[in-house]
C-alpha cells in the first residue's frame, strides 16, 4: 500500500479516535480534556519560541495578555468571540514584538531573567489597574461562545464536549501551521539560529530578527490559546498566569522534551492525565504535588532526553545484522 | 453521530438528566464508579487543598470528617423517608477557577452530592456557570462573592470580612489611649475588602489612620521592608488586615525584631503559638484578632448553636494536633445549618433547603442566632449575619473577651463602611 494512503488512514483513524474520545470519559474528565487540549496550543507555541535556543519564563503572561485582551474586546467594545479571540491572539504577537526589542538584547540566562521581568511587569499592571483588567479579582463573567445550531446538531458551548470540538479545531490547525512553519525554510533558519548562530550570521541571516518572528508568531498562537480559555471559564486573574503556572509548562516540555514537535505535546499529555485524573482516583489528591514533584525528579534521573525518546526508540530501524 | 441536543436543556431538565447519566456511566463503567446510594447524602467540598491557600481548605475538611462521624453515629440526616448517613466528597481546586469548575462538575454531575461548600474568592466566577445551570446550592466563606446573580451561594459561616468591625470597636471601648494606625494588607481579592472595613471600623472608632493602607504584592516573602516603612510613623496600632498565615507569621516576626511594642489587630492569627514560639508571649499579649480556640469556656453559654466546641477542638487537636486554624469549624458549622434546613424541609433538594434555610429571614449561626442579610453590600440577602467574638491572646492562650453584634455596629456605621468599600471597588455593583 502506498505511503500516502496510510497516512491519510492513520490520520483518519486518529481522527476518529478524537472525535470519539469524550464520549468515553467522565464529564470532569471531559472538563479536564477541554483544558489540556488548550495546553496543548500553549506548549506548542513555546517548543517554536525555544527553536531559536532562547527559554522564556513570560510566556505564560503572553497567553494572559491573549486571555485578558480578548475577554476586554467582547467585554467592553461588544466584539463577537470569534473575532475577538484572533484579537486577543494578534494582541499578544503585538506586545512580544514591543517586548522583543528589550529583550532580544539579551540572550540565554540574561533572556530567561528579562522575559520574567517583562512578564512580572505585565501581570503588575493587570493588578495595579482596576479599569480595565478588573485589578486582582481579575475579570469575571467574560462572554462565552455563542451557541448555535448546524443541522441536528446543537452545540452548547458550556458543555465540555462541544468546546472540547471547537477548541480540538482550532488547536488542530494552530499545531498543523506550527508543524509546517518548523518544516519550512524559516522553520530550519530558527533551528541554525539555535545550533549555528554565529555561522547563521555570517551566512547573511539576520538572527535578532529570527529570534523575533519566533517570539512573535510563538507568541500569537499562545495568546490564541489563552483566548480559548478565558471564554471557557468565564474569568480570569493574574494569579493564573504567575511564575507557578510557568512552571508547569517548563515542565510538560522538559519531560516531553524538545528535541521533536510532539515532544512537548506528549509531555502536556501525560502528566495532566496523571495530576488530574491518575493520582486524583487513586486518593491521592493531597499528595499530588508530592508526587508529582517525584515523578519529574524520575524522569530527569531516567528520561533525561524526555518521554519523546521512548518514541524514538520504538520507531528506530533497528539494525540487520549481516 | 453524536447529538448534541441532549446538552441543549434547562436547568430542572439538567438535574433530571444528570441523575440518569450518573447512573448510565456507572452501570457503563465510563464513569466514576461513585453513586449516591439511597441511605447516604453525599455532600461536595470544593476547596484548596494543597498550595498556599490550603490552609483555609485542608482544616476545614478535617473538622467535617469530624462532624460526619458524630452526626452519623446519632443515625444521621433524619428525613421523612428515613435515615441518611452524611459522607464528604472532597475536591481540591488548587484555588484555580478552571479546577474548581472541573471539581463542581465532577462533584454534581458524577458523584450527586446534594450541597457544596467552597472557600470561595478567585474560584467562585469559574463555579458560578455550573451553579446557574444545574441551581446546586453552594457556599462560600467570602460574601464578596455574593450577588444578586447568585442565587444558590449563601455565606452562612462568616461574613468576611465585616466582623472585623467588632475587633476595632473592642479596641477603642477597652483602650481608648490608642489613637493612631497602620494597616498593611495583600493586594487581593481577599485583602481589599477587609482593608476597606478596617478603614471604615478605624474611623467609626475615631481612630486615625496615620498613613494609607500599605499594599503588598502577594508574592512577597521579605517582610522586612514593609514592617520598617510600617512603623516609621510610631503607629499606637499595627493592623494585619486579613493576611494569609504565611504573611502574618513574618510580619509579627519581623514587627518583634524590629522592636515595635504597641498593640496589633488582626483578622486571623492561625497557628498563633508558632508566632509566639517565634517571638515571645510577653510581645503577642493582648494581640487581637476574631478567630477563637474552641476549648474556650465562653462557647459553652446559652445561645451558641455550635455542638460541643470544647470536645470538638480537643477531638480535632489529638487528630491533627498543631493544625486548628480560623476555618477548623468554619464547614462544620454550615453542616450544622444545612442539616438543620435539610430536616426542616424533608428534603436534601438544593431548592428545598435554601429555602427552608432561610424561612423567616433567620438562621441558627454558631455564635447565636443571626439575619439573612446583605442586600446593601452584597445586593442579596444570603449572608448570615449575627454576634461575633473578639478574641485577645492572653499568657500565650486565644480568650473570647466578647461577642458583639455586627448588626448593631452595621446600623450606626453602615455608611462608613460603604463609603470605604465603594472607594475600594468592593461593592457588588463595582466587581467585574
Amino acid at each position: 500500500m502506498p505511503r500516502t494512503v496510510l497516512l491519510v488512514i492513520l490520520w483518519a483513524a486518529v481522527a476518529a479516535v478524537l472525535v470519539a474520545l469524550p464520549h468515553a470519559l467522565s464529564f470532569s474528565q471531559q472538563e479536564i480534556l477541554v483544558f489540556m487540549t488548550i495546553n496543548l496550543l500553549v506548549v506548542a507555541s513555546y517548543r517554536l519560541l525555544t527553536l531559536t535556543g532562547e527559554w522564556s519564563l513570560g510566556h505564560v503572561v503572553i497567553v494572559g495578555v491573549g486571555a485578558y485582551a480578548s475577554a476586554l474586546y467582547t467585554k467592553e467594545l461588544g466584539i463577537p468571540v470569534p473575532v475577538s479571540m484572533l484579537l486577543g491572539a494578534c494582541t499578544s504577537a503585538l506586545i512580544a514584538m514591543g517586548l522583543s526589542y528589550p529583550l532580544f538584547r539579551m540572550k540565554g540566562f540574561y533572556f530567561l531573567i528579562g522575559s520574567f521581568a517583562a512578564g512580572e511587569i505585565i501581570r503588575l499592571l493587570w493588578k495595579r489597574f482596576r479599569e480595565p483588567f478588573g485589578g486582582p479579582k481579575g475579570i469575571k463573567g467574560i462572554d462565552p461562545m455563542p451557541d448555535f445550531s448546524i443541522g441536528i446538531w446543537d452545540f452548547d458551548f458550556f458543555e465540555p464536549v462541544s468546546y472540547y470540538y471547537f477548541a480540538g479545531a482550532v488547536v488542530a490547525l494552530c499545531l498543523w501551521l506550527l508543524w509546517r512553519i518548523e518544516r519550512s525554510p524559516v522553520g530550519l533558519t530558527f533551528h541554525a539560529v539555535h545550533w549555528q548562530d554565529k555561522l547563521a550570521q555570517s551566512a547573511g541571516v539576520n538572527v535578532r530578527a529570527y529570534r523575533t518572528l519566533a517570539f512573535v508568531v510563538a507568541s500569537g498562537f499562545a495568546g490564541l490559546a489563552g483566548a480559548l480559555g478565558a471564554h471557557y471559564i468565564g474569568t480570569i486573574n493574574p494569579n493564573g498566569f504567575d511564575v507557578e503556572t510557568m512552571v508547569f509548562v517548563l515542565t510538560w516540555t522538559i519531560v516531553g522534551g524538545t528535541a521533536t514537535f510532539y515532544g512537548p505535546l506528549m509531555g502536556c499529555i501525560a502528566l495532566t492525565v496523571l495530576n488530574e485524573i491518575v493520582l486524583r482516583e487513586m486518593g491521592f489528591e493531597q499528595m499530588r504535588p508530592l508526587i508529582y514533584g517525584a515523578v519529574l525528579i524520575l524522569s530527569i534521573l531516567f528520561l533525561p532526553k524526555g518521554l519523546e525518546s521512548l518514541v524514538q526508540k520504538l520507531v528506530k530501524p533497528r539494525r540487520v545484522e549481516p | 453521530m453524536v447529538d448534541f441536543r441532549r446538552f441543549s436543556i434547562g436547568r430542572r431538565r439538567f438535574l433530571k438528566t444528570t441523575s440518569s447519566l450518573i447512573g448510565a456511566s456507572a452501570l457503563s463503567g465510563l464513569g466514576s464508579a461513585a453513586r449516591a446510594a439511597d441511605d447516604v447524602v453525599r455532600i461536595g467540598f470544593l476547596a484548596p487543598l494543597t498550595g498556599p491557600v490550603a490552609a483555609w481548605g485542608k482544616p476545614g475538611l478535617d473538622g467535617c470528617q469530624i462532624w460526619a462521624e458524630w452526626v452519623n453515629e446519632e443515625g444521621g440526616i433524619k428525613l421523612p423517608d428515613g435515615n441518611r448517613k452524611v459522607e464528604f466528597v472532597s475536591y481540591d481546586n488548587e484555588y484555580d477557577p478552571a479546577v474548581a469548575r472541573t471539581g463542581a462538575t465532577k462533584l454534581i454531575r458524577e458523584d450527586g452530592v446534594s450541597f457544596i461548600m467552597m472557600l470561595g474568592g478567585d474560584t467562585w466566577p469559574g463555579v458560578q456557570p455550573v451553579a446557574d445551570r444545574t441551581g446546586m446550592l453552594f457556599s462560600t466563606l467570602l460574601p464578596s462573592d455574593l450577588s444578586p446573580d447568585t442565587p444558590t451561594l449563601v455565606a452562612p459561616a462568616e461574613v468576611h470580612p465585616v466582623y472585623n468591625v467588632t475587633g476595632v470597636a473592642w479596641l477603642a471601648e477597652n483602650k481608648p489611649d490608642l489613637k493612631t494606625a497602620v494597616m498593611c494588607a495583600q493586594d487581593d481579592a481577599l485583602g481589599l475588602p477587609s482593608v476597606a472595613t478596617y478603614l471604615a471600623a478605624f474611623e467609626a472608632a475615631g481612630i486615625e489612620m496615620l498613613e494609607e493602607p500599605l499594599l503588598f504584592d502577594p508574592a512577597t516573602t521579605d517582610f522586612a521592608p514593609v514592617v520598617t516603612r510600617l512603623i516609621a510613623g510610631n503607629p499606637d496600632i499595627v493592623c494585619l488586615d486579613t493576611c494569609y498565615s504565611d504573611y502574618v507569621h513574618p510580619i509579627c516576626e519581623q514587627l518583634f525584631q524590629q522592636g515595635y511594642k504597641g498593640q496589633i489587630i488582626s483578622c486571623t492569627a492561625d497557628f498563633y503559638d508558632q508566632i509566639i514560639a517565634k517571638t515571645s508571649k510577653e510581645f503577642m499579649e493582648g494581640f487581637v484578632f476574631q478567630f477563637p480556640d474552641f476549648d474556650d469556656p465562653a462557647l459553652n453559654a446559652e445561645g451558641i448553636n455550635f455542638r460541643d466546641p470544647n470536645r470538638f477542638f480537643e477531638v480535632y487537636n489529638e487528630r491533627h494536633p498543631g493544625e486548628w486554624g480560623a476555618v477548623s469549624w468554619e464547614y462544620a458549622s454550615i453542616m450544622d445549618l444545612w442539616k438543620a434546613a435539610a430536616e426542616k424541609a424533608g428534603s436534601v433538594e438544593p431548592e428545598a433547603v435554601l429555602a427552608a434555610m432561610q424561612d423567616g429571614g433567620k438562621g441558627l449561626h454558631a455564635f447565636g442566632e443571626a439575619d439573612w442579610w446583605g442586600e446593601d453590600l452584597f445586593g442579596i440577602n444570603n449572608a448570615l449575619v449575627g454576634n461575633w467574638p473578639v478574641v485577645v491572646i492572653e499568657d500565650g492562650k486565644a480568650v473570647i473577651k466578647e461577642m458583639r453584634s455586627i448588626p448593631d455596629w452595621y446600623a450606626a456605621h453602615g455608611d462608613l463602611l460603604k463609603k470605604h468599600m465603594e472607594a475600594y471597588g468592593q461593592m457588588w455593583n463595582q466587581r467585574g
